[in-house]
């Protein structure tokens, strides 16, 4: 125990000294606010037409706060996936491109510890982004909606509920692809799966059977793909998806334990 | 007296069985005693950081065994860990921590607890004559003193058992004599140290034994005090290719061969 104390320590002060995790954060923290807020006024003031207005159509009606918070949930669940992947294929990634991962031979601080600390540190940062990016909407929902002399109601923090869980989720499913950058020890390689999965989801969406598919279900959750998708996903899809993240965990500290030729 | 470091019939194959596989060491075998500083030399390319990668527990040999401290490196067990110190290519340094910051984590890692970490680190620092840059971060030292600051990271919990990879590369005269006495300090404190290194002028002050590598092994032992190191060397890596190129199936050892 006193093993990942010192290695989350360790890795919390790297992580925060990390030029990904200073780029990340704000991007991650104000582009949810900026897009669910903006998107939202875009689609009512009726200035974009065509395939544009088709496109915001959901989001040009309804109550103001929830529709703030619908769409900050949809923007989170695939900006969290696509932030967390980055962040992985850094940390992970990066030490084993560079050969730095060999100095992790030969510690009194084991490095399985040493992967799951880093995991854990990524997890936690990710999720301080997403309460943070939530809290941060949540605040500029209700300054615009008491400019408008609309309501915050239950159904707006319904939906902020929604949007931090949709979050939470997304954050999880960064983590296997710790376990990709160990396998292929290359940041752009895991990049490059990190984008093969979203393609994938794309693709299994399109096909129906996106409910099941845990990459797909933070997104169709929050509506994404319509009331209907939404309701498609149940307390079991969301249970599987809550789940990668401890088996992605555990991959990738069975891995760094098995390492050699570093 | 047992061996702190051992490296005892060696043999590695980059590839397996594979087409195209490249053996890189070929029954390579060595010892150090604590309190002993041993020097490996060998020209490019004939397993000396193989071997180093093999006693780190970072390569797992084809056959052969490694023990650091009576221990598989490869499994090394916390006491151990706790005694054990190396750099092998990249140190244990992050680029985004300072100097100060960097000694702290390793100090750490290796099992240094709370306000000794402190202790070590400062200690260090003076030791290395790190203090300028104590507040830099790792990413803007020069060459030389972010190799400095690498051999500190091995050497902050004062281990018992040191592997070192041309540790004084990038140093400047300055830097190669804080190392040299370094190393001398921490074999006079009982550690064992195997060093590897090109520069014969500097093993030669540095180290108790010269061990030549050459195809993959360890094909003799030079006197450090000896006049002639150099020409002593050259003899040795000329009678391991002449005594290869006679024995069926030497050919495919990668020896370096001295014209």
């Amino acid at each position: 125990m006193t093993g990942l104390r010192i290695a989350l320590r360790v890795e919390a002060m790297a992580w925060r000294r990390s030029t990904v995790q200073h780029l990340a954060t704000p991007l991650l923290v104000l582009l949810v606010p900026l897009a669910s807020v903006g998107l939202t006024a875009l689609a009512r003031s009726g200035a974009v037409g065509g395939a544009g207005a088709a496109k915001l159509a959901d989001y040009a009606t309804g109550d103001l706060a929830t529709t703030h918070l619908v769409l900050a949930g949809q923007v989170l669940s695939v900006a969290v996936l696509i932030a967390g992947g980055f962040a992985v294929a850094a940390t992970f990634g990066q030490p084993l491109a560079d050969g730095r991962a060999g100095a992790y031979f030969g510690l009194a601080t084991p490095r399985g510890t040493l992967a799951l600390a880093r995991g854990l540190v990524l997890l936690g940062w990710v999720a301080a982004c997403v309460v943070a990016a939530v809290a941060l909407t949540v605040g500029a929902s209700a300054a615009v909606a008491a400019t408008a002399s609309t309501p915050f109601g239950p159904t707006a923090w319904a939906a902020a509920g929604r949007a931090l869980v949709a979050g939470l989720l997304a954050a999880g499913l960064a983590l296997p692809f710790a376990a990709v950058a160990t396998a292929t020890r290359s940041p752009l390689a895991t990049v490059g799966a990190l984008i093969g999965v979203v393609a994938l989801t794309q693709v299994v969406v399109l096909v129906g059977a996106g409910a099941w598919f845990p990459y797909a279900v933070p997104s169709l959750w929050t509506g994404t793909g319509g009331p209907e998708a939404a309701a498609d996903v149940g307390g079991a899809a969301l249970a599987i998806t809550a789940a990668v993240a401890p088996v992605g965990a555990a991959l990738v500290v069975v891995q760094w334990r098995r390492l050699t030729d570093v | 007296m047992d061996s702190a470091l051992l490296l005892d019939d060696v043999h590695h194959v980059f590839g397996g069985h594979r087409r195209g596989a490249r053996p890189a060491l070929s029954g390579l075998s060595l010892a150090v005693a604590p309190g002993e500083v041993v020097a490996m030399i060998g020209l490019n390319g004939t397993g000396k950081t193989t071997a180093l990668r093999v006693l780190t527990g970072r390569l797992r040999p084809t056959a052969g065994s490694a023990r650091v401290l009576g221990n598989d490196p490869a499994r090394l067990p916390v006491g151990a860990a706790r005694r054990f110190g190396h750099v092998v290519g990249a140190a244990l340094v992050d680029p985004a921590l300072t100097v100060t910051e960097n000694l702290r984590v390793a100090a750490e890692l290796h099992g240094v607890a709370g306000a000794a970490a402190g202790g070590a680190t400062s200690a260090v620092i003076e030791r290395l004559d790190l203090l300028p840059w104590a507040h830099t971060r790792a990413r803007a030292l020069s060459l030389g003193n972010a190799q400095r600051l690498g051999v500190a990271c091995a050497v902050v919990h004062s281990p018992a058992a040191l592997v070192l990879d041309e540790p004084t590369s990038a140093l400047d005269p300055r830097g190669v004599v804080l190392v040299r006495e370094l190393v001398r300090e921490r074999a006079a404190a009982g550690a064992a140290v195997l060093v590897s290194s090109h520069h014969l002028d500097e093993v030669a002050r540095v180290a108790d034994r010269v061990l030549a590598v050459h195809g993959g092994r360890v094909v003799g032992s030079l006197d450090p005090g000896g006049a002639a190191l150099e020409r002593n060397f050259f003899d040795l890596v000329l009678a391991a290719d002449t005594a290869g190129a006679r024995s069926p199936g030497a050919a495919s050892m990668p020896t370096g061969r001295v014209a």
